[in-house]
């Protein structure tokens, strides 16, 4: 090949590359502008440009809703389940990270003209008086739609046609890494709109210096010293008043929220100019504020600094539709107007500086995990040895309680006893119902025991024959439950398995995944085997089954979001230690700490042990 | 001839003045040497260098840096 | 312009259009109006400068010829009598224009450092591209027709072109004006054979600077923006990113440089010589950005060696000090005076001080250690030629070079030292992977960084070995030769940073 043929196919083999690059982008489609036919893979999408990928998604779907949440990331937890029960609606949450004022009013705009709208649900948060028409955005990532904003429609597609080849390489390598759950890539969940929060909303949470001691809740333990001016409040507001104004054209059922605010980064906003904000804000509309409470004190509640909790969004949305069946601090949420705005600011003002009063929402529970009872001791607990801890605790005043008491506590807000302690038997050995059940009732102490479906009534392992140690059948079992002292609930059904005594191919570590086994298969099998084992208790029961002990105390994310899929409201582990419960948070139910009572010889032992413990954790 | 060869050798012992012919071409002779080589010579013989006398031609060889020395000496 | 941008092969392609189809004593016109268009998309304060330098320089130039004409026309006594008078006006006018163009440089580049240093108040001025570059090369010119190597230009749309030439604008290299200026006019038509050349440079620059260095940098940015925060494992894998990222960025954008400039049939100096190979730091010196060690050579370290001053010094070590060490004080010093003024060329930081230190340090006690090395040599019965030992000088000299690039990067000397330190003191082997990984590195980076490595290094060793790549594959068959273009420009595109391309996202943590 001489030189100036080489010239031809250099230049022949460049153009054919060049004219690949848009035929590249439309087939990959990284920002979803052009029908992603090949993925659909709407949260990719939204994640790269929440303006353009939720606009493009509801374009598709606008049929299935019928209202609206705006706002900023904030507003991502105002779930919308709750809501559409409450309102009997079909929301969407179409918030947007970063957004301004502006970016809701071209959204609202957008959304009248083009869709149904019953319903909007707008969060205006105390940061949308610091940014207004940010000159900053990124052209790709956080420009508004061409359709919302006017800008032209020329520009935007050809913006996305003539992307760097690294944004469809990028999607399909990610494509390939993607999880079940939200990875930094596609964190929306896509039909409700909201953050895909299922592993944050599983992790346990328990006591405040445990918490702030994690990489992620550093925040809280030392705020970070910045400032926020709220200088574009003005702006904002005029642009509030645009929307207001658009909703009342519309027939539109507006309802305007100020979202709760950690009082940390509260600090950062200069007093005066968040008074100002508050008096602008009830200029332009009434508004349920929730900015300033109780809650912005206490870190729990707070993802990080900007962002509160599902469940604390759970318990706005109960305050404004008088939903009395959910716990809600007196505190949180104030409907204001011009008339009342001043009492507001002033008593906003009062709560910063205080300290929470964390007896108000938390308390400390142990719970106690027995195995086996004998009648020398030499295995488990001797029933003498028990009845001696049930002796002590009478004696030191606990009073044993249920699950559903604790459930009562964190959902509701109901109180516990004093001094509560909850006892546990895992497993189902027949023990439990020979032993511990007359002596339960003997001290009219409460207990839960959490059994093996696949073992009850056996005295062999179900598939090699091998003897084991024998597990009370249905008629005790039904027995046990209908006295009212002993709580039956799951142990899974078989999933608690032990190498020598099994035949399968295969043998789990608890409720975890095989090596290779995929996300999916695992959770089918883990929710098929909870449903079995809570379908035979509740039959022979009537009683519901919503917590589980973990077998061997091992479990991850995946098989805690799994089981509380399924509703399972309490899960327990090994750990060693005593549980701190907070009113409003469901995860400090999860995953559980336990003290193995079979320990210690006396109860005296035993009540120094867990009143040691309870003295070190107290808040 | 012979004392500017004892000269350079004093400089840099390590090169062969009498037989190479393109010392700086052929990257023996670094600008370092070439500095070197010249302030030595200025001591020596006691004549005045210029900067423009500082150019690969004049430092080929030793029959080079020998004419160099004849032509500053004669300034 | 970005000459990664895809508006640069654009803009390239319009200007060679321009420059084919003018007849050939106006073609160039094209480059010159190219260059011109090239510099004001930096904006009007960019053009002042630009202007600034070469009307200094332009006039200093003519001036300076005008003496030298003058005296040339005198007969050789009256020259004789004349030279004290006129080497002290050429200096004087020389001096002058240095004063202008280093002056505009120190305010521009170094004034707001030094300011803060002393408490005085920042200009705030952007540095405009490639400003030390185009000082630096006109500069020359002047100092090259005050010494009488070539006639002044007096063209001034013609000495333009010269200060101004495009290509070479955003980082060199720094050519002379008797080696450029010719070329530029000249208006030859390129053939084939160039363009092709010129092409294959360009792709091979494209790849060195996309595909490597801007994947290297990735880790480069993060550690070296809170070293502390890193195991020293992590730290080292970061300073030889740097290393990668350094040597692929700048040779990659000369490579580019010189392609572009092939493709009107111009040839520039060369900047980089397979530093890899270097034996010694001082020649690892003369293989690296060799344009301006060729500078620091011709108007720095020649001129200040044979100053008044350093002769006396000379006088001075050899009476006093005898021996080698007093024959080498005064060029030993001048070195590390050169080291230093390339350590500040790079930076006006702290850290480039002891960058130059670190330099002349070095350089300067391997000239006094070198007869104590070779008698150990000798002991040992190292042969010199042999492959073992020039591998093992090559080993010693990337060291050397590696632990210097400790101290170019960090914000503040300090933080290099600490860097130095967690290196050797607080490793952490096992922490090394997962450290990339969390820096945004994924496993692909690190195998396309890995692969491209070796590439460059492999074409390297070729090249040392005195094979000259281009021809060889211009001799091979049709497919392989198309081979070369398409996997090439599929990897550029693919594996490039091109166009800001890959995807961040605000929302990291969920």
């Amino acid at each position: 090949m001489n030189s100036k043929k080489w010239l031809a196919a250099f230049f022949g083999t460049a153009l054919a590359l060049a004219l690949l690059i848009p035929v590249l982008n439309v087939l990959v489609d990284p920002f979803g502008v052009f029908g992603d036919v090949l993925f659909h893979w709407d949260s990719y999408s939204e994640t790269l440009n929440p303006r353009v990928g939720k606009l493009e998604y509801l374009d598709r779907h606008y049929e299935e809703y019928d209202s609206y949440i705006l706002g900023c990331s904030s507003t991502s937890s105002f779930p919308v389940e709750e809501l559409n029960e409450y309102m009997d609606a079909k929301f969407y949450n179409l918030f947007v990270y970063g957004a301004d004022m502006l970016d809701t009013e071209d959204m609202t705009r957008y959304i009248l003209r083009n869709y149904t709208v019953k319903n909007i649900l707008l969060n205006v948060y105390i940061d949308n008086g610091a940014i207004y028409d940010d000159p900053g955005i990124d052209n790709l990532t956080g420009a508004m739609h061409y359709a919302a904003d006017g800008s032209s429609k020329l520009g935007f597609y050809g913006k996305y046609l003539l992307l760097g080849p690294r944004w469809s390489l990028d999607k399909v390598e990610r494509y390939f890494q993607n999880r079940l759950f939200a990875d930094a890539f596609d964190v929306f969940d896509v039909t409700s709109g909201t953050y895909d929060k299922r592993q944050r909303d599983v992790e346990y949470i328990g006591d405040l210096p445990e918490y702030e001691s994690r990489p992620a809740y550093a925040e809280f333990a030392d705020y970070p010293t910045y400032t926020v001016r709220l200088t574009k409040t003005g702006p904002a507001m005029e642009s509030l008043r645009r929307i207001v104004a658009m909703c009342e054209d519309a027939g539109v059922h507006l309802t305007v929220v100020c979202g709760p605010v950690n009082a940390g980064y509260m600090e950062g906003i200069p007093r005066e100019e968040a008074a100002e904000f508050y008096r602008a804000l009830a200029e332009v509309t009434p508004f349920w504020d929730f900015s300033i409470s109780s809650i912005s004190l206490e870190p729990r509640y707070f993802y990080d600094l900007t962002h509160f909790r599902n469940c604390v969004g759970v318990m706005a949305e109960a305050r404004m539709f008088g939903d009395e069946s959910v716990y809600i601090p007196e505190d949180f949420g104030v409907y204001v107007t011009p008339e009342n705005v001043e009492s507001l600011i002033e008593r906003n003002d009062r709560l910063l500086g205080t300290e929470p009063d964390r007896s108000d929402y938390t308390c400390q529970v142990p719970i106690l995990l027995y195995h086996d009872v004998t009648p020398d001791g030499s295995v488990g607990v001797s029933a003498g040895q028990l009845e001696d801890h049930l002796r002590a605790l009478r004696d030191a005043g606990y009073t044993a309680v249920t699950f559903d008491e604790l459930q009562a506590y964190v959902y509701q807000g109901a109180e516990l006893p004093e001094k509560s302690v909850v006892i546990t038997f895992d497993d189902g050995y027949s023990s439990n119902y020979q032993y511990a059940f007359p002596l339960l009732e003997k001290y009219g102490m409460k207990a839960t025991i959490f059994v093996i479906g696949a073992s009850v009534g056996h005295e062999t392992y179900k598939d090699t024959g091998l003897a084991m140690t024998p597990h009370f059948g249905t008629a005790e079992m039904a027995e046990m439950s209908d006295s009212g002292v002993v709580s039956i609930q799951s142990h899974t059904y078989d999933m608690h398995q032990w190498g020598p005594y099994e035949t399968g191919p295969d043998i789990r570590d608890g409720v975890k995944r095989f090596p290779g086994e995929s996300e999916a298969a695992f959770v089918e099998a883990l929710q098929a085997d909870f449903a079995k084992s809570r379908g035979e208790i509740e039959a022979v029961t009537g009683k519901t089954v919503d917590v589980l002990a973990y077998p061997g105390g091992v479990y991850d994310d995946l098989s805690q979001w799994a089981l509380s899929e399924c509703g399972v409201r309490v899960t327990l582990s090994t750990r060693h230690g005593v549980n701190t419960l907070i009113r409003g948070l469901p995860q400090c139910l999860f995953g559980m700490y336990r003290i193995y009572a079979d320990g210690y010889a006396g109860g005296d032992e035993l009540v120094a042990a867990i009143d040691g413990l309870l003295a070190q954790n107290a808040e | 001839m012979d004392k500017l060869i004892e000269i350079l050798r004093s400089v840099c012992p390590d090169v062969d003045f009498e037989t190479e012919t393109d010392l700086v071409g052929s990257g023996i002779l670094t600008s370092l040497d070439i500095v070197m080589i010249v302030s030595e010579l200025m001591a020596e013989y006691d004549v005045k260098l210029d900067v423009d006398d500082l150019v690969p031609e004049n430092f080929m060889n030793a029959g080079t840096i020998h004419a160099l020395i004849e032509r500053a000496g004669s300034k | 312009m970005d000459i990664t941008s895809w508006r640069f092969p654009v803009f390239l392609l319009a200007a060679l259009a321009a420059y084919v189809l003018l007849p050939q004593n106006r073609r160039w016109w094209a480059l010159l109006a190219a260059s011109l268009l090239f510099y004001a998309c930096g904006g009007a304060a960019a053009m002042a400068y630009l202007g600034v330098t070469a009307a200094a320089t332009y006039i200093g130039a003519l001036l300076l010829q005008r003496l030298n004409d003058r005296r040339a026309a005198m007969d050789q006594e009256a020259r004789r009598a004349s030279r004290r008078a006129h080497d002290r006006k050429r200096h004087l006018t020389a001096g002058a224009v240095c004063c202008v163009c280093f002056g505009m440089l120190f305010a521009v580049k170094y004034w707001d450092s030094t300011a803060s240093a002393l408490g005085l108040r920042p200009l705030g001025l952007v540095v405009p591209v490639g400003i030390s570059f185009y000082i630096f090369q006109s500069v020359g010119y002047v100092l090259d027709v005050s010494r009488g190597k070539i006639r002044a230009q007096r063209d001034p749309a013609k000495y333009l072109l010269f200060v101004s030439f495009f290509p070479q604008m955003v980082q060199g290299p720094i050519d002379s004006f008797g080696h450029l200026s010719p070329q530029l006019l000249s208006g030859r038509k390129p053939d084939a054979d160039e363009l092709r050349d010129g092409i294959q440079l360009m792709m091979w620059g494209f790849f060195k600077k996309l595909v490597i260095a801007g994947r290297a940098a990735t880790v480069v940015d993060a550690v070296y923006s809170d070293a502390g925060a890193y195991p020293g494992s992590v730290i080292a894998f970061a300073v030889l990113m740097y290393t990668v990222e350094l040597y692929c960025d700048f040779s990659g954008g000369i490579d580019i440089v010189r392609g572009a400039a092939g493709l009107f049939g111009i040839e520039l100096a060369e900047n980089f010589r397979r530093p890899i190979f270097a034996l010694s730091l001082a020649e690892f010196w003369r293989r690296w950005h060799i344009t301006l060690g060729e500078w620091m050579k011709n108007y720095v370290f020649y001129p200040l060696s044979l100053s008044g001053a350093f002769a006396a010094l000379g006088r001075f070590s050899r009476k006093h000090l005898g021996g080698m060490a007093g024959r080498i004080l005064p060029t030993s010093l001048a070195t590390f005076i050169v080291y230093f003024i390339i350590g500040i060329w790079h930076g006006a930081n702290l850290t480039f001080l002891a960058f130059g230190l670190y330099n002349g340090v070095i350089i300067t006690s391997s000239i006094l250690l070198a007869p104590l090395w070779s008698r150990l040599k000798k002991a040992l019965r190292v042969r010199e030629d042999s492959g073992a030992y020039k591998l093992f000088c090559m080993a010693r000299t990337s060291a050397v070079v590696f632990v210097g690039r400790y101290l170019t990067r960090a914000p503040w000397l300090k933080m290099s030292l600490i860097m130095l330190w967690r290196t050797v003191f607080d490793f952490h082997r096992r922490r090394l992977i997962p450290g990339i990984l969390a820096l945004g590195m994924s496993w692909t980076d690190l195998v396309v960084v890995g692969l491209g490595c070796a590439a460059v290094l492999t074409v390297e060793a070729l090249q040392e070995r005195g094979v000259r790549i281009r021809k060889t594959l211009a001799s091979k068959g049709a497919l392989v030769q198309w081979l070369f273009i398409f996997i090439p420009l599929t990897v550029i595109l693919l594996f490039g940073a091109l166009g800001g391309g890959g995807s961040e996202f605000i929302y990291g943590r969920i």
